[in-house]
């Protein structure tokens, strides 16, 4: 088998059975793996209405063709089960070593179903494969987990796991691999603790063959030479990581200030920036597996009360618990993202759930009495404290625990939550940049950024330069990169890969791999496939065109600064251009053609 | 007018932010700050005449790509900011 | 394999040059390594691995470092081992037992045997052209012609790993 392993772990939580299945190859040839495979089998298998956190969810682990190998930054592998937090179709990706070392150890692929009466774990050694007793972890933070585990297996494995936050059902709980590298968003792992399923250990020691070596050594020296030579992957990312957006947002007007009230311009986006990252705390940059960016982050506060040491923060990070809450001091925001990691938040839903709530505590909804500390926009102290309850569901973190839709509903002010689809939207003001209103609006998995980036033609003019004012073309553009995005998921590769390569580079590798003669037009029909996969899901759970919206205060009101000044996200133009660029039907559902035509149904 | 610079242009430049005074045109600013900063600035900003594919250039946080490129007039309280082309997004 | 320069020198006299603060912890080079040996992806297959050391933030590559007095070669009852004219310090598939001596002789724990290849695993500079080197992407691993500095801080940088790995090695 070349590229995939061919095999997939079917692990039945509920009776403790382990059972090897071949792959489906024509799935894999349709599907290619990761995020698309695991969507199909979640899709087969789990009918869309059930319930996230009960048993009848499906929590699936799943690498790519090109996880493991020397393509452009191959550390990647999805997360995929029905999403706690927005109740569509959930996935999350995520980078470090994890994901090549379930190849090595011989498979593409885990399917985990039902749920464990009492804590376990998952020992993978090879062909070896059981499940253990993990009662002595549970409470454990993912630090302690993974050291622990190292422990009794082998110092040589890698560890995902849930912290705290995943047991206590957080509704946002990340899934952590290799300590700091986070399947983030949806809510993963909160499916994993509602398994009662802590971590999966896994160490290989098998190789990852490729059906044309030579071809796909070329493809591969193409492919990273031209990451090395690119701006943004070959000096900016290296340099100063993803937290350099921060000044570039603001300086266009575009970075949500004060739970996105106070329009896209932060005073203080200088103080928590990339540029003073680097300056005042950055140790060491740091890069997953095979990867040649290295966008990675090791940071350390080292005085003061918010002493800490870890990795990040990101920019999405940054800007939910800096400009987003209005907090201007660094060395909080580290210590809050550093908190996340260690009990397995999102920090993005955490920082903009504390943002709801600092809105909600200064237009007097809720009380000092209620949250237990004054909390108004610019309160550092606030953010560690409210960050660290939440993961442990402790007091008024409770209610931050169900992210910040469900809280400010439950005060009666769902339009002060900046969520899609229950999600909360990350850090680029969609008043300022509309193309990214429209993403928000039809990402499959609510308000996310990472399934069709237009910031990178809107603000950094990659691949080529769209006025990010305008909504002229953002339907056609954002269909092309949701397509694209979904097979670089698919295909066990980074994201930020695309900033220098693009379809031919990646279809090359991914023949070459694989031994498939794809032309570009079916991989990108791949891409295309798997996001109408994702719709019928979600049409299938009940959602429908009136959810492919945005919270009020990106409609109505104007941007009070900046570029976008007087702007609103003109969503209704797009949506109705976007829905025709899909081949989908007035009402948003894919037109039985669509379906026909990419082989769905 | 106020120019800001980002990111690695800080430290070719040797400053943060700079005030320069009567340029007509985004082209004549920027050569003026080439002058000032001197050669490995002017290469990053420029390849030949034309705008180097590695910076950003915002008046007023409009992308002069979204106006009319160097020729993009100016006024005496516009704001100028300078980015080198990075990214990211988590 | 080593190919001429101009100046009739051969490149072999370069030696590889590890800078451990440069490494990002990628394992790039185990992953290259590992193809440029069996054609497959397998970083336990390869002459290069990464030791990472999570509370320093630091990470180091490491590799048969070619030593002037190798315990490998000296260790070797079939004189399987050689150091030939360039420095490498090459191994003989051929004449190779199999008794595995000369891993428990490397001080610095850098030969292994490959269960995929079924023989034993050592650094051959890739015949004048180290991939390590040439994939490296944050400049940690160098192939280049030593100058008398970098020597002694290679040497450095040996000796510390004689310290830090001498009592765990197997």
């Amino acid at each position: 088998m070349f590229g995939w392993k061919g095999t997939i772990l079917r692990v039945n939580l509920t009776d403790g059975s382990i059972k090897k299945e071949s792959l489906d190859l024509k799935d894999a040839y349709m599907y290619i793996g990761g995020r698309g495979l695991g969507v199909k089998i979640l899709t087969d298998e789990v009918d869309p209405g059930i319930e996230p956190l009960s048993p009848e969810n499906k929590l699936i682990f799943m690498t790519g063709p090109l996880t493991g190998t020397m393509a452009a930054s191959p550390g990647r592998y999805e997360v995929v089960a029905k999403a706690p937090l927005t109740g569509t179709i959930g996935g999350a990706n995520s980078g470090g070593h994890f994901g090549p070392e379930l190849k090595f150890a011989g498979y593409d692929g885990i399917i985990f179903e039902g749920r464990a009466e009492k804590p376990v774990y998952l020992w993978i050694n090879d062909d070896h494969v059981e499940l253990r007793s993990a009662e002595h972890l549970w409470g454990k933070n993912t630090f302690e987990t993974t050291d622990q585990l190292l422990k009794e297996t082998a110092e040589d494995a890698r560890v995902a796991c849930i912290g705290p936050a995943g047991e206590k059902l957080v509704l946002f709980a990340t899934v952590m691999n290799d300590k700091h590298r986070a399947a983030g968003r949806s809510g993963m792992g909160a499916v994993m603790g509602s398994k009662n399923l802590k971590a999966v250990v896994v160490r290989g020691t098998k190789s990852v063959d490729v059906a044309d070596p030579e071809a796909f050594y070329k493809a591969c020296v193409d492919a990273r030479r031209k990451l090395k030579e690119h701006p943004v992957t070959g000096t900016g990312l290296p340099m100063y990581g993803t937290e350099i957006l921060i000044n570039i947002l603001n300086q266009v007007g575009a970075l949500p200030t004060r739970n996105w009230k106070d329009g896209g311009y932060f005073e203080y986006a200088e103080e928590i920036s990339g540029e003073a990252v680097r300056e005042k705390y950055l140790v060491r940059n740091k890069g997953c597996f095979g990867c040649s960016i290295g966008c990675g982050r090791v940071t350390r506060v080292p005085e003061g009360k918010y002493k800490s040491f870890g990795e990040g923060p990101e920019y999405e990070a940054g800007w939910a618990l800096g400009a987003s809450c209005g907090v201007r001091d660094l060395a909080a925001i580290c210590k809050a993202n550093f908190i996340c990691n260690e009990l397995g938040l999102d920090p993005i839903t955490m920082g903009a759930t504390i943002a709801c709530t600092m809105e909600m505590y200064e237009k007097g909804i809720i009380s000092k009495e209620e949250i237990g500390m004054e909390a108004p926009f610019g309160n550092a102290d606030a953010i560690v404290e409210l960050t660290r309850m939440t993961g442990l569901r402790e007091g008024f973190g409770d209610k931050l625990a169900e992210g910040s839709y469900r809280l400010a509903s439950s005060y009666g002010h769902p339009e002060l939550s900046m969520s899609v689809k229950k999600q909360e939207m990350p850090a680029y003001d969609a008043r300022g940049i509309q193309g990214m209103g429209l993403e928000y609006a039809t990402s499959n998995r609510g308000g996310c950024h990472v399934r069709g980036y237009m910031t990178s033609p809107e603000i950094l003019g990659i691949p080529v330069k769209l006025d990010p004012l305008v909504t002229k073309d953002k339907a056609k553009w954002l269909k092309t990169f949701q397509d694209l995005t979904a097979v670089v998921d698919s295909a066990g590769i980074c994201l930020f890969t695309t900033f220098a390569i693009g379809l031919p580079e990646i279809s090359a590798m991914l023949k070459a791999a694989i031994g498939w003669d794809y032309s570009d037009e079916e991989v990108m029909k791949i891409g295309e496939r798997i996001w109408n996969l994702e719709r019928m899901f979600n049409l299938g759970a009940g959602f429908t065109k009136a959810d492919d919206t945005l919270p009020p205060r990106l409609l109505n009101e104007p941007l009070k600064t900046g570029a976008g000044k007087g702007k609103v996200v003109e969503l209704d133009v797009m949506l109705k251009e976007y829905y025709e660029v899909r081949g989908w039907n007035e009402d948003g559902t894919p037109t039985d053609a669509k379906l026909e035509e990419l082989g769905i149904r | 007018m106020k120019v800001k610079l980002f990111a690695y242009l800080r430290d070719y430049a040797g400053v943060r932010e700079v005030e320069v005074s009567r340029c007509e045109t985004v082209r004549q600013l920027l050569g003026e700050l080439c002058g000032r900063f001197g050669e490995r600035f002017e290469k990053e900003l420029f390849d030949k005449e034309n705008l180097s594919g590695r910076v950003i250039v915002l008046v007023n946080g409009r992308n002069i790509l979204d106006l009319k490129g160097l020729d993009t007039e100016l006024k005496e309280d516009d704001e100028v900011s300078l980015f080198p082309v990075v990214a990211g997004g988590r | 394999m080593a190919s001429g320069k101009p100046d009739g020198q051969t490149v072999m006299n370069k030696v590889l040059l590890l800078s451990p603060e440069k490494c990002i912890g990628c394992r790039t080079c185990e992953i290259v390594c590992s193809f440029s040996k069996i054609r497959a992806f397998n970083p336990r297959i390869s002459r290069v691995s990464v030791f990472s050391f999570e509370e320093m933030a630091i990470s180091v590559p490491m590799m048969c470092m070619q030593c002037e007095e190798p315990y490998c070669m000296k260790v070797c009852p079939t004189f399987a081992i050689t150091r030939t004219e360039e420095g490498v310090v090459a191994f003989d598939e051929k004449k190779c037992i199999g008794c595995k001596l000369c891993i428990s002789a490397c001080p610095l724990g850098n030969i292994s045997f490959s269960h995929v290849e079924g023989k034993i695993a050592k650094c051959d500079l890739c015949g004048g052209e180290p991939k390590c080197a040439e994939f490296c992407p944050s400049g940690a691993i160098e192939f280049k012609e030593p100058v008398p500095s970098a020597i002694e801080r290679k040497k450095a940088i040996a000796e510390k790993f004689k310290e830090l790995f001498g009592e765990g090695n197997e």
